[in-house]
């Protein structure tokens, strides 16, 4: 026993074990995230189910199958429930019914013991709405501009339909978008004048000029916009769900028209990629719960890359400071456990410190400067993403200053020595020689700082990111980056998802999902780090030997 | 016994190193001490330096020849706990006068250390590096130096055509001779070796020696060597140094034949050191 000690063999066991405990909880989470979440996207088929209650009424229900347990029987002892009860516990499913309007519950629970027959008919039809989520039940009929069309016209009809419906998306929010931001920009530009006291007449009439241009133009779009609207709600869908109701859906709110029950394997494989492309592309609609993420991840990405921009030069400069010029005295040895420490403090202190600092400070103090015609309703005097992106900045800037650091600790003194003893100043050493050896530290940092600061949440709740952001923080309308605009994170809707929604059981697999995406995008920002890392490693690599 | 360069020999008659004319003198130390913090490192050294020939000095490890020889372009400035008193004149100028600039200095004063250190660069951008600390943009002079210093550092031939691939795949040899290249590239007046062959093969050794005798034509040349052999090879003066003192210095020839003190007499034949 001894002499196995003295081998090493435990401690190589030992630290393979640690190893394979850490690869395995890495594997398994991302495992458990990836199957839930991409089961949110496979088509599941709809079941009908016949089923009579305890007072031996028939009824049918018609839904998917979310979740499926046992209770213990005893927990319905007091229930007669019509049935006999084999064994002694029972199971219960979990449907989503959808027909919001019918039910006001999406899902229900039944007991497996009332269950007379179940089938799964292949003409149920699920339409996905832009409101009032899903409906189930049968197509009836379909009603064109009055009268009754073919059933087989559907697809040929929602096609139309969502061309209209591009065309007025387009038309609102890029057209209409601009023509109100810019009267709003009108209308501030007045009020500045009022309050320089340099508003005369000719300036007035100005302005009014421009802003009846403005309106005139915006009264064209609004008749092309009704005369969309028009040509969207013109035709009907209409439905019988399970309890025998018939309702009509207008096509304005059909998203789209499946039969899960037809689909064969490649059918599902098509639903679940185009799933997957709309919960990207897509914004999100009913209070989150569905629809896409395109905004949050937009946000997030946008975000991450602004800290990027601020935190590398910033963390740098710190870094070169330290290393290069300060003299190596207890100060700089303060200044360096200061630094180490910083990264120590939870990040929700950033936050009220951003919020304090940038937020109230510097933003109301910008506000007053350069905005004081849209007071009392501040510019940048309000949570934001420039006030994001600078908070987790100072959040990372520890990570970035510390590998830079060390990274240029790591450069032989003979590559110094090579470039001062051919007449290079220091600064030229430092710019030409130095600053790239130790490029592929710096990337080690950044890398850092992205993984760290993509997965935060808790200090961007106070100074900037919303639950629901009406505009991306870029768009065509000049200066085109709007960094005083409040933004939509991942990170935020997972918990918002989870647990502020209206709809929790609906929400479930889109936390996975959304977990999901959170992580692949982060993976994704760390992967582009670090190949530019591995390039310059690649390029300085006979160095490190 | 060591053999003297015969090559070395045939410079006519040996300078008398004591009375050099001022036109003769490429670099003059006068009463110069170093001190690395408390220690003395150099102790009153005196000497001068002839132009357009090889210098050498040798000595025991810890003798002070490398920080001698650091003292000349001011590379000792970068440790901080070294100060210096005394003068070392390079054209009649003291070098460590209040008003010099040290980088124009080091333009003047080149320097090849122990180990290679091409920059992580390509071949081209290593040679050109001090032409484009001086601003030159030019990329015919560009050209025409790389060429130029590329082949009097014996190594056009093997690198023309891969001029823009990476330095740090050339050999440790073709690494020295890329970076005698780079420190001629920018015309000093003195070069300053720093045992520049002791991390490389005796091949390698060989072809940078035949390059010392061919650089001593356009520049003066400083060599630190622990290896006597060499610098009996290489170089038309030595100097023989002894833990800071300037033991010894003459003509080489009369310093390995005829040494006139007894620590060089036991140093060269191997007593000690």
């Amino acid at each position: 026993m001894k002499d196995w000690f003295k081998t090493g063999s435990p401690w190589v066991w030992l630290s393979a074990g640690g190893v394979s405990l850490s690869l395995i909880s890495v594997v398994g989470l991302l495992w458990l995230i990836a199957s839930n979440g991409l089961s949110y996207f496979w088509p599941s088929q709809v079941h009908q189910f016949n089923m009579v209650d305890e007072k031996g009424q028939k009824s049918v229900v018609i839904g998917e199958i979310y979740d499926r347990e046992r209770i213990p029987a005893s927990q319905l002892a007091h229930r007669d429930l019509g049935v006999e009860i084999e064994g002694d516990t029972i199971e219960r499913l979990l449907i989503k019914t959808g027909n919001r309007e019918l039910v006001s519950l999406d899902f229900r629970w039944i007991l497996g013991p009332q269950i007379t027959e179940q089938s799964l008919p292949e003409d149920i039809a699920i339409v996905e709405r832009r409101s009032n989520g899903n409906f189930y039940g049968f197509l009836e009929q379909i009603i064109l501009d009055g009268e009754i069309v073919d059933n087989s016209r559907l697809d040929e009809l929602l096609d139309r339909v969502n061309e209209f419906q591009e065309q007025i998306r387009e038309l609102q929010q890029v057209d209409i978008g601009a023509i109100n931001y810019n009267l709003e920009r009108l209308r501030l530009r007045e009020r500045k004048h009022v309050i320089d006291g340099t508003l005369t007449d000719e300036v007035k009439q100005d302005l009014e000029a421009q802003t009846q241009a403005l309106k005139d133009e915006y009264e064209v779009l609004e008749k092309d916009l009704t005369a969309l609207r028009d040509q969207v709600s013109r035709d009907q869908i209409v439905m019988r769900a399970m309890g025998g109701e018939k309702v009509t859906i207008n096509f304005e709110q059909i998203i789209k028209v499946t039969f899960n029950n037809q689909l064969g394997f490649f059918g599902k494989v098509a639903v679940f990629f185009d799933q997957i492309i709309g919960f990207i592309f897509d914004e999100p609609r009913e209070a989150n719960t569905e629809g896409g993420v395109f905004p949050a991840i937009f946000g997030t990405v946008l975000m991450v890359l602004l800290m990027t921009v601020i935190v590398a030069p910033f963390g740098v400069i710190a870094a070169i400071y330290l290393h290069e010029y300060a003299g190596k005295n207890a100060f700089t040895k303060l200044i360096r456990i200061a630094v180490i420490n910083l990264a120590g403090v939870p990040s929700i202190v950033y936050g009220v410190f951003g919020l304090g600092f940038f937020v109230y400070m510097v933003g109301g103090n910008l506000d007053r400067l350069f905005y004081p015609e849209t007071l009392p309703s501040p510019t940048f005097g309000t949570p934001g993403v420039l006030w994001s992106a600078l908070t987790l900045a100072i959040l990372t800037l520890p990570v970035v200053i510390v590998s830079t650091e060390e990274g240029l600790a790591r450069i032989p003194s003979a590559m110094r020595h090579g470039s001062l003893a051919l007449g290079a100043t220091k600064a030229e050493t430092l710019w030409r020689i130095i600053l790239p050896i130790a490029s592929p530290a710096i990337m080690t940092g950044i890398i850092l700082a992205i993984a760290r600061a993509a997965g935060e949440v808790a200090p961007l709740m106070l100074v900037g990111v919303v639950k629901m952001a009406p505009t991306l923080p870029l768009d065509g309308n000049f200066p085109f980056l709007h960094l005083e605009r409040k933004f939509m994170h991942l990170g935020f809707h997972i918990y918002d998802v989870g647990f502020q929604s209206p709809n929790v059981e609906a929400a479930r697999p889109l936390v996975y999902a959304t977990a999901l995406l959170l992580v692949t995008i982060i993976i994704g920002l760390n992967m582009t780090a670090v190949n530019i890392r591995n390039k310059l490693r690649e390029k300085y690599r006979a160095l490190e030997h | 016994m060591i053999t003297v360069n015969p090559k070395a020999n045939e410079v006519a008659a040996p300078l008398d190193l004591n009375n050099l004319t001022p036109e003769q003198t490429a670099l003059e130390i006068d009463n110069l001490n170093l001190f690395y913090g408390e220690k003395q490192a150099l102790n009153n050294i005196s000497m001068k330096i002839p132009k357009g020939q090889v210098t050498a000095f040798i000595g025991p490890s810890g003798c002070g020849k490398s920080t001698l020889l650091r003292c000349i372009n001011r590379m000792n400035d970068l440790v901080d706990t070294c100060s210096i008193q005394g003068d070392i004149n390079l054209n009649g100028e003291n070098i460590y006068g209040k008003h010099v600039d040290v980088a124009a200095l080091r333009r003047k004063v080149g320097m090849v250390f122990q180990r290679p250190n091409p920059f992580p660069k390509s071949i081209y951008e290593n040679v050109v590096y001090g032409l484009r600390i001086t601003g030159e943009k030019n990329r015919r002079v560009l050209d025409e130096a790389v060429e130029r210093s590329l082949k009097a550092a014996a190594l056009w031939e093997e690198v023309k055509d891969r001029l823009h691939d990476s330095a740090l795949g050339l050999s440790g040899g073709q690494q020295q001779r890329l970076v005698i290249a780079r420190a001629i590239a920018i015309e000093p007046e003195v070069l300053l070796l720093d045992e520049p062959t002791s991390a490389l093969d005796p091949i390698s050794t060989l072809t940078i020696e035949e390059l010392i005798n061919d650089l001593k034509k356009q520049f003066t040349v400083v060599i630190v060597t622990h290896n006597m052999q060499q610098a009996a090879r290489v170089s038309d003066q030595t100097a023989f140094m002894y833990m800071g003192d300037l033991i010894e210095y003459s003509d080489t020839n009369t310093l390995f034949t005829t040494p006139a003190k007894k620590k060089t007499e036991d140093y060269i034949t191997g007593r000690y050191g």
